[in-house]
């Protein structure tokens, strides 16, 4: 028998149990849940040999495995092992490490690994903001202005031309940047050792990523795929449609964003595509938007609902978890008041919530890489990853 | 105050109890819930150590039994009143009415006859039984019951008349003094159903190893022969899911012991009837204790025995009647998915009083064993307190039986 040496990372181990993993040491090995788990390929399955790893505390290991993204926590294998010992959480708990070490600077990662370090994530675009804010109140005359006609019009403090857009911009492309080498090291970390012999006819990448997009994305089947497993005598909530809801607003939003800032700038050469906000009421791309952030209530409503009413007993939630649900609701919620203040004519409350509304959509984009959204980038390229390798 | 001691059970332990206590001069009385002694052993086609079929260490008990006056025992009866103090406990038990004459009538030609017919518990359901019926042909007590509820019309006219048998017998109550008292009220197989993943006992030819002891048997329902279910046909392809139910905590929290080794005693019935069989044996450990390590190797030498490191956690019904399990055999890190002609549950033990409300003032732990009694006079053997083989189950009788003597010596 081949001999192998095991250098347990015990620090790795502690690492894994304060994210979520707290259970791991119970795991017996008994694969209990590699048959629970509808999605797991018969060949080499998991999650049974991330618990060993886990519980080796072989972190190369675990790290560089591609299925932890095949993993879509329905939740199976902890309803049926025999101790406890929660692998879906396991398995959750190593995407947390991996958000949290995966792309520099990592105390970003650190901050957003624990609720304490919550403060500082806030304050720092809290402060950007404020600065903005007083300057162009400075500029303006007033700190809660209207317009000459006594509209309450966002854009007098928070002009989009110097602050918005080029803040964003600069955060939306610095955040894709970081992301991109985060791929880009996540793959090296999934490159098996030696040399792969690939038989018969190869795909190409796009084909594989289209392929993701339908099943993940368009349709969100795999999340009914999940409810395939053994009957666990449980009941378990179908996440589908919530997630479902939550993607399509997602994609609805930033589609109206899109439309609203190439109709603005483009609008400066071509009159004609020309759109000002705020946008009435009644005009289609403010429909669409209002369409989109009632999807997005009522998509979070629905996860959030079934999170908190999951048996603690076999399911844990982790701070990553709560504070995603967290962004999430107060990008939305602060997004729906500044539009009611604003129609209702409440001028501070409009102002303040509008600022905040900024602040998180900027903490939603810029700690994107260190966070549980990453998972709809890393996930994807993970698991068009494992398509080019035959697997998943 | 009273020197005489009660036993709560018929099984191996409280029998092996209760002999011990009376060849030591105390009266004892055994009360047993069925309508005949032997408990789980009974139902077996042969058991550990030395893989004797059941009459053989029963004959020995009841023979000892026969010919000991201080042994008392009631049969369909149960404990339904306890009251007093170590050293003199007031028994209230109740005997339902077994409805045939005291000596041994031999009713099977009348019972043959009867039309009506149940499941017949003793065969697990795989068997139906008459109205009127003898368990074991060496049952003993060695009389027949008459199960009124399962009589059709035609039968009870049929049986009205007979003067072996009393269709109105009432259930009686006794009542008795004692000094101590061994609880040896057993085991029970898991409830499959339970196993939702499983499939919670709907499967066809998807068996549990008790009922598997059945099959066997030759006073079974096939006569000893190991077929299937469904069809009475061999099984060429047989699987064996170990820790159906043990070791898990939504279901038995413990080790139940005797699974491993009833399992690889299986394999050695199959092997025997039809050696080209091929098993296989899915388990998360094997536990074979002290000496039945032997037993062990010499399954592991059979060439058509397979052992497989990984549970099965999925079982279906697939075409032909065939059993679809689901194991990842976690030492090749492959999950297999295979048709089995057999596929047979090694359920465990779950105490008898697990889920009871006994009338006696027992500690009991959180899976029903149990845990204590002792300072009261009250000491449990076998089964009811951890579980065990015959063998140990045996020794812990011998041990509550000695307890159990010191506490109303000299009195």
């Amino acid at each position: 028998m081949a001999q192998c040496v095991i250098k347990p990372d015990l620090e790795f181990v502690r690492e894994l149990q304060e994210s979520g993993g707290d259970s791991l040491k119970k795991c017996y090995q008994c694969a209990t849940c590699s048959v629970a788990c509808p999605l797991a390929p018969a060949n080499a399955p998991y999650p049974r040999k991330e618990m060993v790893w886990a519980s080796w505390g072989l972190k190369d290991k675990l790290m560089g495995d591609a299925d932890l993204w095949l993993c879509h926590n329905c939740g199976n294998c902890s309803d049926l092992c025999p101790r406890g010992a929660k692998p879906a959480d396991m398995m959750s708990a190593a995407r947390n490490v991996i958000y949290r070490d995966l792309v520099e600077p990592k105390s970003i990662g650190t901050l957003m690994s624990k609720p304490s370090g919550l403060p500082v994530l806030f304050a720092i675009p809290a402060l950007l903001w404020l600065v903005i804010w007083a300057i162009r109140a400075s500029i303006v005359g007033a700190w809660f202005p209207r317009t000459f006609d006594g509209r309450i019009v966002f854009g007098q403090i928070f002009y989009g031309d110097y602050t918005i857009d080029p803040i964003f911009m600069l955060t939306f492309f610095g955040a894709l940047f970081i992301i991109g080498r985060g791929v880009v090291k996540l793959w090296g970390m999934f490159k098996p050792e030696g040399t792969l012999t690939v038989i018969g006819q190869k795909r190409c990448w796009l084909l594989h990523l289209w392929d993701v997009l339908w099943d993940e994305v368009i349709t969100h089947k795999k999340f009914s795929d999940c409810e395939e497993g053994p009957n666990t005598g449980k009941t378990h909530y179908n996440r589908q449609f919530g997630h479902l809801l939550l993607v399509y607003s997602f994609c609805i939003l930033a589609f109206v964003t899109a439309i609203v800032a190439g109709g603005h700038w483009i609008g400066k050469i071509w009159p004609v595509v020309s759109i000002e906000t705020p946008m009435p009421l009644t005009f289609p791309v403010k429909l669409l938007a209002n369409l989109g952030a009632l999807m997005l209530l009522a998509g979070l409503a629905i996860l959030t609902v079934r999170r908190w009413l999951q048996n603690n007993k076999n399911h844990g939630s982790s701070w990553h978890d709560w504070y995603l649900l967290g962004i999430i609701w107060a990008v939305a919620l602060t997004g729906v008041l500044s539009q009611c203040f604003r129609l209702a004519d409440c001028v501070v409350p409009a102002f303040m919530v509008y600022y905040l509304h900024l602040v998180f959509v900027w903490m939603l984009f810029a700690y994107l890489p260190w966070t549980k959204l990453g998972h709809f980038v890393y996930r994807t390229a993970a698991l068009v990853y494992v398509r080019m390798y035959g697997r998943g | 105050m009273s020197n005489a001691i009660l036993v709560v059970g018929g099984g191996f332990s409280g029998l092996t109890a209760a002999i011990e206590a009376a060849e030591l001069g105390h009266d004892v009385y055994i009360v047993e819930k069925t309508p005949w002694l032997g408990g789980r052993v009974a139902q077996l086609n042969k058991y550990f150590p030395k893989l004797c079929p059941p009459s053989c260490g029963l004959e020995i008990q009841f023979q000892r039994i026969r010919k000991n006056p201080r042994i008392k025992f009631f049969t369909q009866a149960e404990v339904i009143g306890f009251s007093g103090v170590k050293g003199d406990y007031n028994v209230r038990i109740r005997i339902n009415p077994r409805h045939t004459a005291p000596h041994n009538v031999e009713f099977n030609l009348l019972a043959s006859g009867l039309q009506g017919e149940v499941e017949n518990e003793f065969d697990f359901g795989m068997s139906k039984r008459k109205a009127l019926y003898k368990a074991m042909p060496f049952a003993f007590p060695n009389r027949y019951v008459l199960d009124t509820d399962a009589l059709s019309k035609a039968d009870a006219a049929r049986v009205a008349g007979n003067k072996f048998l009393n269709v109105e017998e009432k259930p009686r109550e006794v009542e008795f003094s004692v000094g101590a008292v061994v609880v040896a009220t057993g085991w029970k197989p898991y409830d499959v159903t339970n196993l939702t993943n499983l499939g919670a006992g709907t499967v066809k030819n998807c068996v549990t190893n008790m009922q598997l002891e059945r099959l066997a048997s030759p006073f079974g329902p096939t006569g000893g022969r190991i077929v299937r279910p469904t069809d009475g046909r061999a099984p060429n392809h047989v699987a064996f899911v170990q820790c159906a139910g043990s070791r898990d905590q939504n279901h038995l929290n413990y080790c139940s012991y005797i699974c491993c080794m009833a399992t690889l005693k299986h394999c050695l019935y199959i092997a025997e009837q039809s050696p080209e069989t091929q098993i296989t044996v899915y388990y998360i450990d094997l536990r074979a204790p002290g000496r039945y390590v032997k037993v062990l190797e010499k399954v592991q030498a059979l060439p058509n025995v397979h052992f497989i490191k990984g549970k099965v956690a999925n079982a279906e019904q697939a075409p032909g009647d065939k059993v679809r399990i689901t194991a990842e055999d976690a030492v090749r890190g492959e999950k297999l998915t295979l048709d089995y002609d057999l596929v047979v549950l090694a359920t465990g033990m779950q105490p008898s009083l697990a889920g009871e409300s006994a009338p006696l003032p027992l500690p009991l732990d959180e899976d029903g064993f149990i845990a204590g009694g002792e300072e009261a006079g009250i000491f449990a053997a076998g089964c009811a307190r951890m579980p065990l083989d015959v063998m140990r189950s045996a020794q812990s009788g011998t041990a509550a039986a000695l307890k159990a003597v010191q506490t109303v010596k000299g009195r």
